[in-house]
């Protein structure tokens, strides 16, 4: 017996935008979230503003989630995991456990949008005492104390006077085993360097990079305007170590466009730590046997490379930083084209049965 | 000081005017970029290289105009000072440069340090001036330019050792030349009447172009104001 409900498992913004275009399509949906909240991992890290208008990240993720919670043909269930599924396109039997009881669930398709996690330091190749200083912190940390308007050494509770951004921090590392670029740590460390030089002016903030990678409007939106409205200093070269000199941090690398080694103190220093594939993403591949890449997130792509949405296992759609890493205008362009493939693939299969 | 960038690179930096106080070079620093032109000719720099890859002094000499850009940029005191010492002098002010895709402007930039430079009378710039003094003294004075019997060597050591051998050897080159190319245009290229040069440094007194002389070379600021007033007074 085939079922004409769409399972969306993730309620991050891919998620959320899945659910409601598959049931502005028509579809029925049932959304299904970890967490007891909707909003994903802007929510549960804390994102400040957003580099879309400089917009209130909680707001926006709000407008999101109310599209969802205000939609009759949506289904939303909170606390809840997917532990086995059975079946084939058009007939998927998924069994969940909703907070704490096993549930099961009929869907004609799936799409995971399961997300990403931000790269833990502690694995970097480089020395960069992450859980050693105080003073070093992630995107992540900031983002917090960026949102509180209390951005501060946590050594001392001062206001940083010289702030560092390493780059590519977790990325393009093939020692890692993270090959790739994470996409969206060039233009957050340039949204945080205007951000600190707005809230402390007296600071100075460099960013220390391999390559700036700001594509598309990021480059005349963000990247121009830290320059040359923020007098945020660029500085092409990686960043080797970090050390302690005093009360503050030295950090070493070269400076290579003025070819000369430099050292620098710093009162922070902040890892622009990438994407990895969330642990729910990890889970959800072995769960519903679709295949992952080499770095572990959801292979897309279908076999022609040019349908993102498709996994290796028809029916079932992926959408957003589960199947790598993406920034927002992505993870939402990509889920309402897993809404369309999604509610295409039930209709086709319902058609045949 | 809080504008700047002190101690970009204390560990690494070879400081090749440590004779000169940080101050010092800060507050040059400063008058390059509080000038009202500064903003329109640095926006941010890429650090790409097109301005260098355009630029005809790179060639030859060590010099980089996006060097220029990058440590007025960055606001690296110790650099800008290096610069502003020394490398400005290797720019032909050709413009090449403008391409840049920030729509920066180094040469507009090296303008601002030469006049700053000038304006302060700065050892280095002094020495690199001298042997145009020859050249100064007859614009100036004379209202005319440089003439071919001034092609000596002592007064123009960049143009380098030929122009030796070609002054000592001068009328033997002259005799390998038809006359009537050189009648009349090798001691001046063009007359110039007394109207026009009371004019002229009537000009030079007003628009501050004599302090300019003074400060970098007393001794010919002295021989041409002499001359001047006097003739000037005569009317």
């Amino acid at each position: 017996m085939s079922s004409n409900k769409v399972l969306v498992i993730g309620g991050g913004p891919a998620g959320l935008e899945a659910a409601r275009s598959a049931a502005e399509l028509g579809g029925e949906v049932i959304l299904i979230e970890k967490r007891e909240r909707l909003g994903g991992t802007p929510d549960r890290e804390n994102y400040a503003k957003l580099t879309h208008h400089w917009r209130d990240a909680s707001e926006a993720m709000g407008e999101l989630a109310s599209a969802v919670t205000g939609n009759a043909n949506i289904e939303v269930k909170y606390s809840t995991e997917v532990k086995g599924m059975s079946g084939s396109a058009g007939n998927f039997t998924v069994e969940v456990e909703a907070g704490g009881k096993a549930e099961s669930i009929n869907a004609g398709a799936i799409i995971i949008a399961t997300g990403f996690q931000h790269f833990d330091p502690g694995r970097a190749t480089q020395y960069y005492n992450y859980y050693s200083f105080p003073d070093v912190i992630t995107l992540t940390d900031l983002e917090k104390m960026l949102k509180e308007h209390n951005v501060v050494r946590p050594s001392n509770g001062q206001p940083p006077k010289k702030v560092a951004f390493i780059q590519c921090v977790g990325s393009r590392d093939r020692q890692l085993g993270n090959e790739y670029c994470s996409k969206v740590c060039c233009g957050i460390a340039s949204k945080q360097a205007i951000e600190i030089r707005e809230q402390l002016p007296d600071s100075k903030v460099m960013i220390f990079y391999i390559d700036m990678r700001m594509y598309g409007y990021w480059e005349n939106e963000i990247y121009w305007p830290a320059q040359e409205k923020h007098k945020v200093n660029y500085v092409k070269g990686v960043i080797s170590e970090v050390l302690k000199k005093g009360d503050q941090l030295l950090i070493r690398g070269e400076d290579t466009t003025m070819s000369r080694p430099m050292e620098v103190t710093m009162d922070m220093v902040v890892l622009s730590v990438g994407m990895e594939p969330s642990a729910g993403t990890r889970a959800i591949a072995q769960t519903l046997g679709v295949q992952q890449n080499k770095y572990g997130f959801i292979e897309a792509g279908g076999t022609g490379g040019l349908d993102p949405a498709a996994t290796s296992v028809p029916g079932i759609f992926v959408a957003g930083a589960a199947a790598g890493p993406s920034d927002l205008d992505d993870s939402i362009s990509e889920a309402g084209l897993a809404a369309a493939r999604a509610v295409a693939s039930i209709r086709k299969a319902m058609a045949a049965a | 000081m809080p504008t700047t960038q002190e101690n970009w690179n204390p560990g690494k930096l070879e400081d090749r005017h440590p004779e000169v106080s940080y101050e010092e070079k800060e507050r040059l620093f400063l008058e390059v970029k509080n000038d009202p032109r500064y903003e329109d000719f640095l926006y941010g720099c890429f650090e790409c290289g097109i301005c260098v890859s355009a630029c005809p002094s790179a060639r030859f000499y060590d010099y980089s105009p996006r060097v220029i850009a990058q440590a007025m940029a960055r606001e690296d005191i110790v650099r800008v000072y290096d610069i502003i010492s020394e490398d400005i002098w290797n720019c032909a002010q050709c413009f090449s440069c403008v391409r840049c895709p920030r729509q920066n402007n180094p040469g507009g930039l090296v303008t601002l340090l030469r006049e700053v430079a000038v304006n302060n009378g700065l050892q280095e710039t002094k020495d690199v001036l001298q042997g145009y003094s020859r050249v100064i003294y007859k614009v100036m004075l004379k209202g005319n330019q440089v003439s071919p019997d001034m092609l000596q060597p002592d007064f123009f050591p960049d143009w380098g050792p030929w122009v030796g051998q070609f002054s000592a050897n001068m009328p033997v080159w002259r005799k390998a030349i038809p006359v009537d190319t050189l009648r009349g245009v090798t001691d001046a290229a063009w007359k110039t009447d007394r109207k026009t040069l009371l004019e002229l440094y009537t000009i030079w007194f007003e628009t501050g172009n004599m302090d300019i002389i003074k400060e970098i070379d007393e001794g010919l600021y002295d021989l041409l104001a002499d001359v001047m007033q006097e003739e000037l007074e005569e009317g």
